[in-house]
């Protein structure tokens, strides 16, 4: 049996499904995220299991004992909010040491406990400081301690980074991770953001109007994404449509031309539809002639130089698709007008 | 722009006068107790009348209970209607806004007809009289109390705050006590200052429960009958609304202060 099971959990606002049919094993240590678009139900669930929201339906057993009914304050879970929720009356050491009060832990307990988080977090010198004189990002931070100082069976992060600019972001984010594997805490944290929940998960779960719609590890879901959803909604997706699919040989005609792609996932997992269309990253393509590659051709229409990256939007037949280089300083861009010739391998990409 | 700075002065010192003649004559008038000498004579006879210290100190006291009772009954209410009961808070908007509506006249009469019979005889007793005094003076006040507890409670994110005491073990008298008190303290003085001002000066409900015992008979009293008095009992209600704000500020300040002290 998994640390936390999550098990046909459901939840019903007056009538509107805003979950349905959650069914999630996490082994202990786990960081597991929560991806989806908003109102897809990944906050509901996280709050669930936090138990802020009562499950219409199912139930949630942590480490062998059933929480579903238990309350909030009874469950020893860590929760980090989007607006920090710092006790403004409070100071930095005063919060952290807010769980600890709770239980009633000896003074000198929870000056020991306050000290070691204060250190996790690199903030020794803001310990009397009010939650008002520090920055957005030291105050989420302190919020993670104050979550982790009472040593959660569970941490749940909902959204915490939303508020910040993005420099912080991606510094707070590889904080959050080091402290999670340094604590070896199970994790769960919810975001819309696909690079945060790549770059931080163990495994990710992709939501969609209240259901699962994939479980995976990052590159699962980014490589063999099993719904259109997921493959558009992680990453950037071309899909131009195609005529004459051959599953077994794993040929199509794209603008008239034969095309080869991967079929060895196609029959278990793929339900092509009736207009079957050609999937593929931008990142795959690549110009010029190439053997044993598919090859097709095109017409520039856009070309946006972003630095790492140049990102162009090519004209196949009616399809207009996203091609993204990587940039080298010789590089020759094309220019809007050109005709260019496209390849890309059959192994990168699959028909939907 | 000179033309600009002219007039600005200009008005703030029609403005000042418009407040402070008033005072100003009052205070003159009040120090003309003895025949054309200027003395605080009449201040002293208001000092050394038992009425004023028995009704003033009365007064406060009933303030002081009504303060308590006004805080217990509506920062649960205000905070648990923000946290659960949203939907709710238009009506008790509404509701809090009546006693501007009724008349106290009316109020108080309601009291007696209700509280003077089976099976409540509350107004048998003295001390069942002032406890429907008190009661009285926290729905009277219900306006005030409600409307800053309310928008203190606005100012700070409840539902979060709750929910990461929730998660830390709190229960809920600790969130109360601990977490929304607390971050309510200025919102909960400035209600309990309003409250203290109306109950100290209050008139209609005071004379038909406890009649002259309390201040606000007795200042109507004075008027009628001591024209000096009237006036040095207006410049000292003055002071002491003054003297209430200034302990207000000072106690806000100073409470801030310590705590940033203390936090070293």
């Amino acid at each position: 049996m998994s640390f936390l099971s999550i098990s046909n959990v459901s939840k019903i606002f007056g009538g509107v499904v805003a979950v349905e049919d959650f069914n999630l094993e996490i082994e202990k240590g786990e960081f597991v995220s929560f991806l989806g678009p908003s109102g897809c139900g990944k906050t509901t669930t996280l709050r669930m299991v936090a138990g802020f929201e009562l499950p219409t339906s199912g139930e949630v057993v942590l480490d062998g004992e059933n929480i579903t009914y238990k309350s909030p304050n009874q469950r020893n879970v860590g929760m980090v909010f989007q607006s920090y929720a710092l006790f403004p009356n409070m100071t930095v050491a005063q919060n952290i040491g807010f769980g600890l009060q709770v239980r009633k832990t000896p003074a000198e307990e929870i000056r020991k406990t306050v000290d070691e988080m204060l250190g996790l977090i690199h903030l020794e010198k803001h310990a009397e400081k009010y939650p008002f004189q520090l920055s957005g990002g030291q105050q989420q931070r302190v919020a993670l301690a104050r979550a982790l100082a009472i040593n959660p069976r569970v941490l749940l992060l909902d959204e915490p980074l939303s508020a910040l600019d993005a420099k912080i972001r991606v510094e707070l984010r590889q904080e959050i991770r080091r402290i999670q594997q340094t604590m070896g805490i199970t994790t769960i944290y919810v975001t819309h953001d696909q690079e945060e929940a790549l770059s931080l998960s163990d495994r990710i779960v992709v939501m969609s109007q209240g259901h699962m719609e994939q479980v995976g590890t990052p590159s699962e879901i980014y490589n063999h994404p099993t719904t259109e959803f997921v493959a558009s909604f992680v990453g950037q997706l071309n899909l131009l449509p195609v005529t004459e699919v051959n599953v077994q040989n794993g040929t199509c005609k794209l603008n008239g031309q034969l095309v080869r792609f991967d079929h060895s996932e196609q029959s278990e997992q793929r339900q092509i539809s009736a207009k079957p269309r050609l999937a593929i990253r931008p990142e795959e393509f690549q110009f010029g002639q190439a053997e044993a590659r598919n090859v097709v051709l095109g017409r520039v229409e856009v070309v946006m130089f972003l630095g790492a990256v140049v990102r162009l939007r090519v004209r196949i037949g009616e399809a207009l698709v996203s091609v993204d280089l990587f940039n080298e300083r010789t590089m020759i861009l094309p220019r809007v007008g050109d005709d260019v010739t496209v390849n890309f391998p059959a192994h990168a990409c699959w028909i939907m | 722009m000179r033309r600009n700075t002219f007039w600005s002065w200009f008005w703030i010192f029609l403005g000042t006068l418009y407040f402070l003649l008033p005072l100003i004559s009052t205070f003159l008038f009040s120090l003309r107790a003895k025949k054309d000498v200027l003395s605080f004579l009449s201040y002293e006879r208001i000092f050394t009348d038992v009425n004023f210290t028995r009704t003033l100190g009365f007064s406060l006291v009933v303030a002081v209970f009504t303060i308590l009772v006004s805080i217990l009954l509506v920062v649960p209410t205000a905070y648990w209607i923000r946290l659960r009961l949203p939907q709710l808070r238009a009506m008790i908007e509404f509701m809090t806004m009546l006693p501007f509506v009724i008349p106290a006249i009316v109020l108080v009469f309601g009291l007696i007809r209700v509280f003077s019979g089976a099976p409540f005889f509350l107004t048998n007793t003295y001390a069942g009289t002032n406890a429907l005094l008190v009661a009285a003076y926290a729905v009277l006040t219900l306006p005030y109390m409600f409307r800053s507890v309310d928008a203190g409670l606005g100012a700070i994110d409840v539902r979060s705050l709750t929910e990461a005491a929730q998660s830390l073990g709190a229960n809920w008298a600790t969130i109360l006590f601990r977490v929304i008190f607390p971050n309510l303290r200025v919102a909960i003085l400035s209600g309990a200052f309003l409250t203290l001002a109306t109950v100290i000066g209050e008139f209609t409900i005071a004379s038909f429960l406890v009649g002259i015992k309390a201040f606000g008979p007795y200042l109507s009293l004075t008027g009628q009958n001591k024209t000096y008095e009237a006036s040095s009992l207006t410049i000292i209600s003055f002071l002491l609304t003054w003297a209430f704000m200034g302990l207000i500020q000072l106690f806000n300040r100073g409470k801030s202060d310590s705590a940033l002290a203390g936090a070293h």
